[in-house]
């Protein structure tokens, strides 16, 4: 339903796909058949821990033997859908390296043929959305146009690149009182067809690989942002309408490199003794101010660049989906705990609307 | 008696050099599939020195009662317990035993971090462990404190890492102890652990002993303040958060910047606590110690180079987040005096500040004994620039207007500086928050002020920030802060017509309101029902439905701002029955709306318990207001005289 674009859709969605056991691929779980979870109910999944199994609840649970295209129908339909109708939209993959992030998002690892079966979500989002688009222009080609823009860009060490435009040296984040957050000066692509834009992301994507092994940055730590960008244009009795709306498609670190920053509640952060600083003491006192409510306080920490970026999806008023993947395999238990439970706190991200309602005496 | 030789002690000390080099610097180069390459080799090193040590020197006389005074000790210690008897029994530090003793344990202390280091947490502990047995051996001396607290520091990392707080409180906290009993009985520079293992041309100064050792304990503080914070003792999180930023400056062990904004924030945690005086100091502290990071370089200099031009964004930047702090410091004082003197209506209440003026000479005093007891920042260097930029702003919740008018004009003078660097253009989120406090100052300043007139100018002034930019916004992208704006703006204009009708009233003394006032009165009266409708637009669907279900979190603003648009249209003025009833049917249909949604929703009516009333109490009456209207505009219409009320 169209309604779900913005009222009643604040929390975000999340999608958990357990990927099939697999030999020969590199993993260490090779040749493990031994299974750490089984999934319950369409939308259920349990976890066999010791002492008791954990049973853990989200908006969908596909089984390993769920097909793209069934993927494609929960996850991105209905994203793709309000984007047409102006609404910003935005699917995430996390999970652990080798949990199949890259295979829901783009399919099996060579790009050049998009028709295969086994294509993923963002091929399918192309297809599907320059469907409607070619529809509407259908329907009254002399009222409506559209435009359509791709960029891409990579966030590793907190630092933006583009990867449309290799040569550049990285790149900032700014905000536009019209246009929201962007990645100032990030290459834009026109694009008229799907095929134009799986051209431009696996132009990216090789850049990405090239990046990787020529620039020293490890693809698994860092996040690609595939942005399109859409403007409709509509006149009805010489009033031009103009809407825009942005889909981002996120392939997140892997979950796994994530310990080393801040994942871990309990462990203490260490004085790095070689430059005398104690870097996370800033981390330790922002945790004391959040805790103390009511007051006005300012953090003087800036939030990393990727949740800058995606703020809006991140509780506002975009639509948002995380697909959560996880490796069956037993070996994998303390990952796939790790990445389900990230997907439940996530459920609880919402559109925090505060209101400055000083009068009424219970500010903020 | 097998004892070193000085070629053999000499290899020992080479492979000690070489297994810290490992460590420390060719392990920052290991491939990425082959990860601790260098920390098993730094390992295998570490052991062959354990082994010469073990095997030399064995069998002299002391070993054996070392050993003795060992077994007499319970074997299991579940915690550290060890505060007060480390000081008094065992070998003195500087005796043969007591050396090889510490040597050893130093050994297994680096075996014990390389094996954390390398993931192997059991074995980790294992040999940490090791290290505290051979130093219960021992009394604390200068030889072997240091050690005595570096191992307790790792133990507290590891024991976190479990989730075993409290255990790791328990190592620290004796680190902590054995420190200060230390420092008060002996205080000579202690040996560092490295020079175990040092020929003697290679012993460190004493200023580089002192230096190590305080940075060890200045860890102890730092890994302590977490270990609160996980136990959720924020308190004195806080305070050793505090610590560990006192002792960096003393023993000038910082990055100026970072430190300012550690300071910065942590000031933060202190006017959310509403201690002013400390998070006055904090925030002095900061902006000093913001200046030793040097000047901002020129923006010529920034389009010469890269690195200049880095600099300055960074210094740029991070003055203006303190600045922010700054603000929120000003704004807080003001709303918390706010809160103290207002009477149950909301204005100011001239006894209760009579009463805490009279109290005021009290409060001084205890501030002054306040901060000779609280910790302070601040070197030699810098104690007195930290002084007298405290003095630019009190710290005492002001009490009257003039009081308040000096702390909001260091608030806005915050203002001005915080914007210089967060500009629309860039930075929109951040300007607009700038924006939404300067109008908070306002408002809170307005509170002070005793004449209407100037009052309303102030609220005006709001206006006029936040009007054209809640015009501007996209809210397809800023939707939070386009409704704090909307909402905030209804209100203000809400506020000046409370204002101008109070002024008219007082000078028309009751008698009818001429033309002027009338079309004043009633543009702040729509003026504020515009927003509050704006406001209620943006919950609307994409078809423009209001939603059936209002979200917990616009539940309580959705309501009230429909309660006040009721309000609102009851309260414009019109001479024409045709738009009186008009703006009475809206009103009627608002109070309506709140009443209905609640009777469909009870879990609504908590949260808007005194606009539920009155709203049933104004939808029971207005049908009679608009009956009384109506049959007064047919009587009208049908040739009878309009009567007066």
């Amino acid at each position: 339903t169209q309604l779900a674009a913005s009222g009643d859709s604040n929390s975000i969605k999340v999608f958990v796909r357990v990927r099939p056991l697999t030999q020969g691929t590199g993993l260490t779980t090779d040749g493990d058949q031994n299974l750490c979870l089984t999934v319950t109910s369409p939308n259920t999944i349990r976890l066999l821990s010791k002492p008791e199994p954990r049973t853990f609840t989200y908006d969908h649970v596909a089984d390993m033997d769920t097909s793209q295209d069934s993927v494609f129908s929960s996850v991105a339909k209905n994203i793709v859908e309000s984007c047409m109708n102006g609404y910003n939209g935005t699917i995430f993959a996390y999970g652990q390296t080798g949990s199949g992030k890259t295979f829901t998002m783009l399919g099996p690892s060579e790009l050049d043929n998009f028709t295969d079966e086994l294509r993923g979500v963002i091929p399918r989002s192309f297809e599907y959305l320059f469907f409607l688009i070619n529809r509407e222009v259908e329907r009254s080609p002399e009222s409506k146009s559209f435009l359509c823009k791709c960029s891409f860009i990579e966030i590793y060490n907190e630092q933006i690149y583009d990867l449309l435009d290799t040569a550049s040296a990285s790149l900032f984040l700014r905000e536009n009182i019209k246009k929201g957050v962007f990645v100032e000066g990030a290459v834009e692509k026109f694009v008229n067809s799907a095929a134009e834009a799986y051209q431009v992301l696996s132009m990216g994507w090789r850049n990405r690989r090239v990046a990787s092994t020529s620039m020293n940055r490890e693809s698994s730590r860092s996040h690609a942002v595939f942005t399109m960008t859409l403007e409709s244009k509509e006149s009805i009795n010489e009033v031009v309408n103009i809407r825009m709306s942005q889909l981002n498609l996120v392939d997140l670190a892997g979950s796994e490199r994530q310990k080393d920053t801040h994942t871990d509640g309990s462990r203490l952060k260490e004085a790095s003794s070689i430059n005398r600083s104690l870097m996370c003491l800033g981390q330790v006192i922002m945790a004391l101010v959040d805790v103390s409510n009511g007051k006005n306080r300012h953090i003087c920490y800036r939030d990393s660049k990727l949740t800058f970026l995606l703020r809006d999806s991140l509780g506002g008023n975009a639509k948002t989906y995380i697909i959560a993947n996880v490796h069956p395999g037993s070996k994998c238990f303390g990952e796939t705990l790790s990445t389900l439970q990230f997907a439940q706190r996530a459920k609880l991200i919402k559109n925090k609307a505060v209101i400055n309602e000083d009068t009424q005496g219970n500010v903020r | 008696m097998a004892s070193l030789s000085s070629d053999e002690w000499r290899t020992i000390c080479d492979k000690f050099t070489n297994a810290q080099n490992l460590t420390e610097v060719e392990s920052r180069n290991d491939p990425e599939n082959d990860p601790f390459r260098s920390k098993y080799k730094a390992r295998e090193l570490l052991r062959e020195i354990y082994c010469s040590l073990k095997s030399f020197e064995a069998g002299e006389g002391e070993e054996d009662s070392g050993g003795e005074s060992g077994d007499q000790r319970p074997t299991e210690q579940p915690v550290d317990g060890q505060r007060e008897d480390v000081f008094g029994q065992g070998f003195s530090g500087d005796s043969p035993a007591g050396l090889r003793a510490a040597k050893l344990g130093a050994v297994e202390y680096y075996l014990g971090v390389n094996h954390v280091d390398t993931e192997e947490l059991s074995a980790g502990r294992e040999h940490l462990m090791n290290c505290m047995k051979q130093l219960e051996r021992c009394r604390v001396s200068c030889e072997n404190v240091s050690l005595f607290i570096h191992v307790r520091n790792q133990l507290g990392i590891l024991w976190a890492g479990r989730d075993e707080t409290e255990t790791a409180q328990g190592f620290l906290e004796t680190a902590e102890s054995i420190y200060q009993r230390y420092m008060k009985e002996d205080g000579s520079p202690p040996t560092d652990m490295t020079e175990y293992f040092t020929t003697e041309e290679n012993l460190l100064t004493h200023q580089e002993r002192t230096k190590r050792f305080e940075l060890a304990y200045t860890h102890t503080m730092y890994y302590l303040a977490q270990v609160y914070q996980n136990l959720g003792e924020t308190e004195r999180a806080a305070i050793y958060c505090h610590s560990t930023l006192q002792r960096q400056l003393q023993l000038n062990q910082f990055n100026p910047m970072e430190w300012a904004l550690n300071a910065a924030t942590l000031s933060q945690y202190y006017i959310t606590k509403g201690r002013y005086m400390e998070g006055r100091h904090c925030l002095s502290a900061a902006t000093v110690i913001s200046g030793l990071a040097g000047e901002v370089p020129s923006e010529a200099a920034a389009q010469e180079s890269e690195t200049e031009s880095e600099r300055r964004e960074q210094l740029r930047q991070k003055r203006a987040e303190i600045a922010r702090c700054w603000i929120k410091y000003c704004l807080n004082l003001l709303r918390d005096a706010k809160k103290l003197l207002e009477d149950n209506i909301g204005e100011l209440d001239t006894d209760r500040q009579e009463e805490l003026k009279r109290e005021r000479r009290h409060e001084e005093e205890e501030e002054e004994k306040g901060r000779k007891s609280a910790l302070l920042f601040g070197s030699e260097d810098t104690f007195d620039s930290i002084a007298s930029l405290e003095e630019k702003v009190h710290c005492l919740l002001p009490l009257d207007f003039t009081e308040a008018r000096a702390v909001f004009l260091v608030g806005q003078n915050y203002v001005t500086q915080a914007k210089e660097y967060f500009q629309m253009d860039g930075y929109v989120t951040d300007h607009i928050e700038i924006l939404q406090d300067h109008s908070s100052l306002f408002r809170a300043l307005a509170f002070f002020e005793e004449d209407l007139e100037r009052r309303c100018k102030m609220h005006k002034r709001r206006v006029d920030m936040l009007e054209p930019i809640c015009t501007d916004l996209n809210s397809q992208y800023y939707l939070l802060i386009h409704r704090q704006l909307m909402f905030e703006l209804a209100e203000t204009y809400s506020e000046m017509m409370d204002l101008k009708l109070t002024l008219a009233n007082r000078q028309a003394d009751t008698q009818s309101l001429d033309n002027h006032t009338i079309k004043k009165f009633n543009h702040l009266c729509s003026a504020s029902a515009k927003y509050f409708q704006m406001f209620l637009d943006s919950l609307c669907s994409p078809e423009g439905k209001f939603p059936e279900h209002l979200e917990e979190e616009v539940l309580r603003p959705a309501l009230v701002a429909r309660f006040r648009v009721a309000r609102l249209h009851s309260r414009l003025i019109s001479s024409i029955p045709s738009v009186q009833l008009e703006n009475l049917n809206r009103s009627l249909e608002n109070y309506k709306y709140v009443v209905q949604y609640c009777e469909a929703h009870p879990e609504a009516a908590p949260a808007v318990e005194t606009e539920l009333e009155l709203s049933k109490e104004m939808a029971g009456l207005l049908p009679l207001k608009i009956n009384r209207l109506k049959a007064r505009m047919a009587a009208n219409n049908s040739g009878m005289p309009l009567l007066t009320d």
